[in-house]
């Protein structure tokens, strides 16, 4: 089995294998229900599980489907939540408006960044990006207006009606997924696999590289936006360190390999697999959590390196999963 | 006479302080098939690339037309209705075969037109045309060389072209293949598709131009009818036999996988 | 007038820190296109090895140099030869999660050894400067300066001349043709990422003479060597060298700058990072390959 082919067992298609897409469905299905527990801390859990899912969705996009690794679309998460957050220091109390307006001015600053970033390749594309984001960070904590490093207290709605939050973000990673799907399925998902693949071969083709990195990276940035607008009422208070942690970065980038890059199960599985196991860790061992959490995630790599969702594909069972073990040994 | 479809003139290029092509100049007729031959690092495929507008000429222009190629993006060429294959195949290796000619579907000429639906049936007609049909479902990068290289020619007239370059897609095909490859290419010329065909293997080569190119070193030494340029059939034998061809054949592989591997290659250590 | 001077000497001695954090990260990304995650967690190793032996046994921290290079580069060695390396072929974002496990993992380790407080590594000389005309030069940021210097050359020496360096530049170039002429990548491979993790050892005692110790420290150097190695180009030894010190030249003045606009006060101190990335994506955006970094077609 050569690495090309191992690469394609098990994520049948564009959109990824279809029996892990029903399955992550379901499951999206019953996180409906979280709230009917009327237990605070659970739905916490699984609130945050969906925040990472969409945002795990909107990198895998740009960093999964199009090939462009970026470490800086927690910019748009911080961006999305500074936008409720304004809206709310200004008397707005909607939520839906919060997400409008964090989707549309993520998307245009995606847009009007993406032109020089996105001409980068490879290793420098990733390190523009990151360079995006601590420079947004960095000038958001230096900017008087939003509170500098001390942040913003924003309003929330009454403890009755706190599950508006989780029922928010559980549709802002719903429509991530969804959305995610459809594009894929459509012309776009090919012109952005086509990038990933081969660029000159793309070009030939007709595809404007440029044009559909924007595209991809403009699109994973209203996903982020919007899980941003909808972690800051939540939250109650932001600050540059909360909103551009470093967590927040890596974690859905995390995620996305874990479950399977360029899927539309993966981003869910991971969030679910990653953010699920960090809380259980951290409450049953408060020291070494994450030192299990890190050895997890390095047994996962080893044993799954195409991620969680190549195991629905797998045929052959435990004799082909071994032998898939040494594919990628130097 | 008829219209003149590419114009090639005075187009130089230079690499560093190599210069692939110096001074080339030829017209292709519209509806014609233009050989081009050469020795192995001739400038053939630099030409190709100059052609598809994947490389701006140092001098000179191409223009198709009317329209200079080096003023349209690379990605708008095939939109004028220009094609090409690669030499070193480039397929979409995660996508099956069918979804990579699809692709082509999708974004070439008429590509706005049609639905992901229709671009998909396309793409199966086009598969039926090269003979891919029985591998349409399995991912391109199962493919062994030869169907790599009908699935670079599949992938190519999924933008509808007037004007198909074919860079040494016959290369490693036997004997009937290499007759099912010609009569495609013939079936194609018929429909009104002008064709420049790269090709070491001068029997192919001679049964399918109306005219031939010959490169040297980045310069044209003749042009003219196959049998004035290449004089008798004897000539072939001596000079261009199935040994020549074959090393020729080794020879450009090596060369162009050096080509692509110095363009990719990052940064080296200590440079 | 001397302020200028002041900030430019203060520049070039961060920068010389900065380039050898960069150094090891960028040979590893380089040479096996690996992005060392755990690379900051390496350099706080580093950095409390240092603070160990000072503590309780009372060596100077440029005398433990060796020792945080060979401990760090034994663990970076076993780390490759025994998990890395079943992944040694997989695309670049397998390793990269890889050692984003591994790094959580040692980082939690250290926090259960010598807990989350912060520490310090206060020698005789750690107060100790001169002056050269306005400018005031600190002995211990001199000497790692010199220091930093001498190990980039060694590296650089080390790299071009030895049999085992110019393996490693061959097996970065063609990894099938270095395998046919008789090199054992796995071996190199092993010595590569020990030497990465060996050279932020070193970064890491370096860094413990003027930073404050604690088990995240590696985070903030962990992104500036991600700048610095793009800045120079990646691989490259000497860009190391030069972007580490265009990095801190450009952080030290941005530290003055000191405007309002519209009511809007507007300080460079806080702002430095922002400042010294957007010189990085200018940079970029004029040379996409690096100050160092070949051209490419
Ligand atoms: N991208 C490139 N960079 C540097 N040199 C190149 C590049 N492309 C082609 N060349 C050089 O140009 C010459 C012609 O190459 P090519 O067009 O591939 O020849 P052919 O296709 O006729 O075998 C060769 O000497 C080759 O090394
Ligand atoms: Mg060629």
């Amino acid at each position: 089995m050569n690495p090309a082919t191992l690469k394609r067992i098990g994520l049948g298609g564009i959109t990824g294998n279809p029996i892990a897409f029903a399955v992550v469905l379901a499951l999206m299905a019953l996180l409906l229900a979280i709230p009917l527990t009327h237990n605070g801390y659970i739905e916490l859990v699984f609130r945050n599980i969906l925040m990472y899912a969409a945002m795990a969705y909107g990198w895998n996009l740009i960093g999964g489907y199009t090939g462009y690794v970026s470490f800086g679309n927690v910019a748009f998460f911080g961006i999305g939540a500074y936008c409720s957050a304004i809206l709310a220091t200004h008397g707005v109390d909607n939520l839906l408006l919060y997400v409008l307006l964090a989707m549309a001015v993520s998307a245009v600053f995606a847009a009007i960044v993406g032109f020089p970033v996105l001409r980068l390749k490879g290793h420098y594309f990733a390190i523009a990006t990151l360079g995006v984001a601590l420079a947004v960070t960095d000038i958001i904590a230096n900017l008087d207006a939003l509170g500098g490093t001390g942040g913003l207290a924003l309003h929330q709605v009454d403890e009755a009606h706190f599950s508006i939050y989780y029922y928010a973000m559980w549709l802002v990673a719903l429509g991530s997924m969804l959305g995610t799907y459809f594009i894929a399925r459509s012309k776009l998902g090919y012109a952005f696999v086509a990038i990933r693949e081969n660029e000159d071969a793309a070009a030939v083709l007709g595809i404007s590289a440029t044009r559909y990195k924007i595209v991809a990276w403009t699109i994973g940035a209203m996903m982020a936006g919007a899980a941003g607008a909808v972690f800051a009422p939540a939250n109650g208070f932001i600050d540059p360190s909360i909103t551009f942690a470093i967590d927040s970065n890596v974690f859905p980038i995390a995620m996305t390999i874990l479950g399977g890059i360029g899927t539309v199960a993966g981003p869910f599985i991971g969030a679910l697999l990653l953010a699920g196991a960090n809380e259980l860790l951290q409450r049953f061992f408060v020291k070494a959590h994450t030192l299990f959490f890190g050895a997890m995630i390095v047994l996962i790599v080893l044993l799954l390196p195409r991620g969680l969702v190549w195991l629905f594909g797998l045929r052959g069972g435990a004799r082909a999963w071994l032998k898939s073990l040494s594919v990628y040994k130097a | 006479m008829s219209e003149v479809a590419l114009r090639i003139s005075n187009v130089g290029m230079r690499f560093g302080g190599l210069w692939a092509l110096s001074e080339v100049s030829f017209d292709v007729e519209r509806g014609s098939v233009l050989g081009l031959i050469g020795p192995n690092g001739s400038g053939k495929t630099t030409l190709m690339n100059v052609i598809s507008g994947v490389y701006k000429p140092t001098a000179g222009e191409v223009t198709y037309g009317g329209k200079r190629i080096a003023d349209v993006a690379t990605h708008d060429v095939c939109h004028l209705g220009i094609a090409r294959t690669f030499q070193i195949v480039k397929p979409f290796a995660s996508l099956s075969v069918r979804e990579n000619v699809a692709v082509g579907a999708m974004y070439g000429r008429y590509g706005a037109k049609r639905s992901t639906r229709a671009s998909f049936e396309r793409a199966q007609e086009l598969l039926e045309v090269v003979g891919l049909a029985r591998v349409a479902e399995r991912p391109a990068s199962d493919l062994t060389i030869p169907d790599r290289k009908r699935l670079e020619v599949a992938k190519a007239l999924a933008l509808d072209p007037d004007v198909l370059l074919l860079d040494e897609v016959m290369a490693g095909l036997n004997a009937t293949e290499v007759e099912e490859a010609l009569d495609l290419l013939r079936s194609v010329n018929a429909r009104g598709v002008t064709l420049i065909v790269v090709e070491h293997l001068m029997k192919a080569i001679v049964s399918i131009s109306t005219s031939i190119v010959v490169l040297a070193e980045g310069r044209k030494i003749a042009q003219g009818a196959p049998a004035d340029v290449l004089g008798s059939p004897q000539v072939i034998e001596a000079y261009l036999g199935s040994r020549w061809v074959k090393r020729q054949e080794q020879l450009a592989v090596i060369e162009a996988e050096r080509i692509e591997a110095a363009r990719l290659q990052p940064p080296e250590a200590g440079a | 007038m001397h302020l200028i001077a002041q900030d430019l000497v203060n520049g070039i001695l961060a920068g010389g820190i900065l380039a050898v954090v960069a150094l090891g990260f960028s040979l590893v990304w380089g040479i096996m296109n690996i992005i060392n995650l755990a690379h900051g967690a390496f350099i706080m190793l580093g950095a409390y090895t240092t603070y160990q032996l000072f503590t309780s046994f009372h060596v100077d921290p440029f005398l433990s140099l060796p020792v945080s290079f060979v401990l760090l580069f034994a663990l970076g060695y076993l780390i490759q030869r025994f998990i890395m390396n079943w992944v040694a072929r997989a695309p670049v974002l397998t390793t990269f999660l890889l050692t984003f496990g591994l790094s959580l993992l040692i980082v939690n380790i250290a926090l259960n050894v010598w807990t989350g407080d912060t520490r310090g590594v206060t020698t005789a000389y750690s107060g100790a400067n001169f002056t050269l005309g306005d400018v005031t030069v600190p002995w211990a940021k001199l000497f790692t300066l010199l220091a930093a210097l001498a190990i980039t050359g060694v590296m650089q020496l080390w790299l071009t001349r030895s049999r085992t360096g110019r393996a490693i530049r061959a097996t970065s170039m063609d990894i099938g043709a270095a395998q046919l002429s008789g090199v054992r990548v796995t071996e190199i491979y092993a010595i590569v990422f020990g030497l990465g993790a060996g050279l932020a050892g070193v970064a890491g005692t370096l860094i413990s003479l003027s930073y404050a110790l604690n088990p995240s420290m590696g985070d903030l150097f962990l992104v500036k060597a991600f700048v610095v190695c793009v800045l120079g180009g990646l691989g490259s030894v000497p860009g190391a060298l030069v972007g580490g010190l265009v990095y801190g030249i450009v952080e030290a003045f941005a530290t003055q700058i000191d405007v309002t606009v519209g009511g809007q006060h507007i300080s460079g101190s806080g702002l430095q990072d922002a400042i010294a990335l957007v010189v990085l994506l200018i940079v970029l955006i004029v040379r996409p390959t690096g100050i160092m970094g070949k051209a490419t077609a």
